[in-house]
């Protein structure tokens, strides 16, 4: 790993970040129920753009940096805008309001429809060529 | 605002570095098992769990909790990362596709005691959320 793969995860993490935060606040603004939407909607994009950057530029799952795109927009970007420790945080919230079951949906549900996006985002790269 | 934007960019940025370097000091398993990412996820739980609680007690001001927790927290952890591995790994072989599914319920469970332990400790000495 070189500085120059460092800055773009950095510079990329940063961007990512500004990303999410901006989403879920425009979420925020629309929707105001319990189901942590936000997160939901973001996790799940990045999800599927991973899928699809991946396969499309044939990229190793194993392999975060070395390139631009794999340092700044795989591991940066695509990082910094999904968040794992938001959505444990949303099913900790969901469980103090709605019990433990809507809290473990929530968990499974993400995880869930995040494969599926990711599995299609990667089948729609393949079928592009 | 713009406060809030260079807190959540600065914070993004050193989160999404932080998961490199510490994905880089975690060795990774023999069966494919992405340790590395997991551990990012889980030091990422614990600390937005943390800094949350720390908030609500006012002890960590509101730019803070925006640096640590949308920042350094969501740049640390990673979604997309965590679900495309399980893809990859579930369709591979079966023997592959047992450790994606023991990875993603392991992830859950223990990113789920991360944030909450997090908060336990930061929350010490107030009355329960």
């Amino acid at each position: 790993m070189t500085p120059l793969d460092v800055m773009w995860v950095g510079l990329g993490g940063g961007l990512g970040s500004l990303l999410r935060w901006s989403t879920g606040r425009v979420i925020g603004d629309h929707y105001h129920g319990d189901f942590p939407v936000g997160t939901f909607l973001i996790n799940v994009s990045g999800a599927f753009a991973i899928g699809y950057l991946s396969v499309l530029f044939k990229v190793d799952w194993r392999d975060r940096y070395g390139t631009a795109l794999n340092a700044g927009v795989l591991t940066g970007v695509l990082g910094g805008y999904t968040t794992f420790s938001s959505m444990q945080l949303d099913a900790v919230k969901l469980a103090g309001k709605r019990g433990g079951v809507p809290a473990a949906s929530y968990l499974l549900l993400s995880v869930l429809v995040g494969q599926l996006a990711a599995a299609f985002g990667g089948a729609l790269a393949r079928v592009q060529g | 605002m713009v406060n809030i934007v260079i807190l959540v960019f600065v914070g993004g940025a050193l989160g999404a570095m932080l998961r490199e370097f510490s994905m880089l000091m975690v060795p990774n398993l023999a069966d494919n098992f992405p340790l590395d990412i997991l551990v990012a996820n889980l030091m990422a739980a614990f600390l937005l769990g943390l800094v949350t609680a720390l908030h609500r007690r006012q002890i960590a001001s509101e730019g803070a909790e925006m640096l640590i927790g949308t920042g350094i927290a969501g740049g640390l952890s990673t979604f997309s990362s965590f679900v495309y591995g399980a893809v990859v790994l579930m369709s591979a072989s079966t023997a592959s596709a047992v450790v994606a599914s023991v990875y993603v319920v392991i992830s859950l469970v223990l990113g789920y005691i991360a944030v909450t332990v997090g908060l336990r400790l930061g929350g010490q000495g107030s009355a329960p959320m």
